[in-house]
């Protein structure tokens, strides 16, 4: 039963003194006591470093210690005791769930559950143009508790929200003003404050507001997919103009016959013969020749739709630039902490 | 002011809807009188214009035409005529345009054929063959026919018809033409001893150049 409890021990703490090492003598000690499972020893020097001036690392260090131990020893109410003192410690601590034995988990998630603390605050980097967007924010608080939302930094705070809360809880913040303004460029930090009764945390993420111009759309050539269609087309070579030639020439030298005074003798066909052939041979000549383009009149509509839909389009994008030069661009970027919450 | 204004501004408008045409032609016809004995045949030239503005056109010609009796003919003297067309065009519908204008031909020396004036009306049909390339075929009467040597014409007694066609050269700055007119006036006089039948029929060919502007 105290293999697991050693082996996630063991595991856990390089992990959490990856970033700093203890300080404390009377802790190393009880921390070597520890690692050779001798837990009355490390208890009774734990014990005893609390008793000594330790930083805040040694402090979180000897309590967790303290905690590891109690598990250890099978004694789980001072096990979450002591994880208590981590939690308020350090309140974004965290096990790692795979090097962890479950009996410390749960020691700890009870210990969770029992103390007021806001944790995991976090606010995404996000671009959006003002008053279309938000910066998204989440954080966790682990008792139920009525949870105030502020942004600092500017002229007067300002409440994104209060309600009471448990568990995660994502917020958007639009980044306005209470005049519907965007807010000014600078540096903000947002501040979680849980409340119960008398017990009251703190979380704070400072994030940085930078303005920018909003992009304008470019005004449209052509609409993607429709191109313009030829106005004109050549049609194909046709034996119409030297038939119309002869029909007119036939009908003129026909009428020329039915038309002649008997008496008179028979008709002349010399000029009607000499102007036909004429009209004949200018008849080849066309039929011969490449047609003139013709107007396509289903193409010149086509053409003028389009050219009406892009002129719309292009009122239209020019009516939203002159907007969107109105606008501004919001960087919101979070910074690093400073410190953890109260 | 406002008025020149106005007319200056609509000048290009207008002068781009007219549209005009001045030549020369030759002429070449065939004329026969009274029976096939008195057959002519002859040659000559003449000037021609016209001048469209929108759907309305108007076209003049004059054709001097020198006529010499054909080989059998029992006519013995040649004489000269002088023919003066004029016709009006409206466009009603398409290719459909009625006509109306006047005839005039001027024979010398006198009495040697009939001098004859009438009013003519008819209607034409106009076809674009190509590009540049227009032709026409018309039919109509003549009214109110007069002539030198009198006599009178049945209400349908004188018709006529007509066949044309207009070539564009050089970017339609200029224009070959080609015009047939064929005549048939059925004249009768009386000189007491009854009607007496004296037909006219003329076919008169015309080749032309002309200059559009």
């Amino acid at each position: 039963m105290r293999y697991p409890v050693l082996l996630g021990s063991l595991l856990l703490m390089p992990a959490a003194l990856g970033a700093q090492t203890i300080q404390n003598a009377t802790l190393r000690r009880a921390q070597a006591a520890y690692d050779n499972l001798d837990y009355r020893q490390a208890l009774a020097l734990a014990r005893t470093a609390q008793r000594e001036r330790l930083n805040g690392f040694d402090r979180a260090r000897d309590y967790e210690l303290l905690a590891l131990t109690y598990s250890a020893m099978d004694s789980i109410l001072k096990a979450v005791d002591a994880f208590k003192e981590v939690i308020s410690l350090e309140p974004e601590r965290e096990l790692d769930p795979t090097r962890t034995s479950p009996k410390v988990l749960s020691a700890f998630q009870v210990a969770l559950t029992q103390v007021l603390v806001v944790r995991q605050l976090r606010v995404d980097s996000t671009d959006f143009v003002g008053g279309q967007g938000a910066v998204a924010i989440r954080y966790t608080v682990t008792q139920p508790a009525r949870v105030v939302t502020r942004i600092l930094g500017g002229q007067a705070p300002l409440k994104i929200d209060s309600a009471v809360a448990t568990g995660q809880v994502n917020l958007r913040w639009q980044a306005r003003l209470a005049n519907g303004d965007p807010v000014p460029p600078g540096n903000y930090t947002v501040v979680v404050e849980a409340t119960v009764g008398q017990n009251s945390f703190s979380a704070s993420q400072p994030i940085r507001v930078t303005h920018g111009a909003v992009d304008t759309l470019p005004h449209l050539v052509s609409l993607p997919g429709y191109d313009y269609l030829p106005e004109s087309e050549i049609p194909p070579k046709s034996w119409k103009p030297m038939g119309l030639a002869l029909v007119y020439s036939g009908i003129a030298i026909a009428g020329t016959s039915a038309l002649s005074q008997g008496d008179l003798g028979s008709a002349s066909f010399r000029e009607a013969g000499v102007i036909g052939g004429g009209l004949m041979v200018a008849g080849f000549v066309v039929m011969l020749r490449k047609p003139a383009p013709q107007p396509a009149r289903g193409n010149i509509l086509y053409n003028r739709l389009l050219r009406e839909q892009l002129t719309r389009r292009n009122a239209e994008i020019a009516q939203d630039n002159v907007r969107r030069r109105q606008q501004v661009a919001l960087r919101v970027v979070p910074l690093s902490r400073t410190g953890g919450g109260r | 002011m406002k008025a020149v204004l106005a007319l200056v501004a609509c000048l290009p408008t207008v002068l781009a809807a007219q549209h005009g045409s001045a030549g020369v032609q030759v002429a070449f016809g065939d004329y026969r009188e009274v029976s096939s004995d008195l057959h002519y045949r002859g040659s000559g030239g003449g000037v021609a214009g016209s001048f469209t503005f929108r759907k309305l056109g108007i076209e003049a010609s004059v054709a001097g035409i020198t006529y010499d009796p054909v080989k059998g003919s029992s006519a013995t003297v040649s004489f000269k005529a002088t023919q003066l067309d004029v016709r009006v065009r409206y466009e009603i519908s398409g290719p459909v345009s009625a006509e109306v204008g006047f005839v005039n031909r001027k024979i010398k020396p006198e009495f040697e054929a009939q001098s004859m004036g009438a009013v003519r009306a008819g209607v034409r049909l106009s076809y674009p063959l190509g590009p540049g390339v227009q032709m026409g075929l018309r039919g109509g009467m003549l009214f109110g026919s007069k002539f030198s040597g009198g006599g009178t014409v049945s209400g349908v007694g004188a018709l006529e018809l007509g066949l044309n066609m207009a070539v564009d050269a050089l970017r339609g700055r200029l224009r070959l033409t080609g015009d047939y007119d064929f005549q048939r006036i059925a004249r009768t006089t009386n000189g007491g001893g009854g009607d007496v039948a004296v037909p006219i029929q003329q076919a008169l060919g015309r080749l032309g150049l002309a200059v559009a502007f």
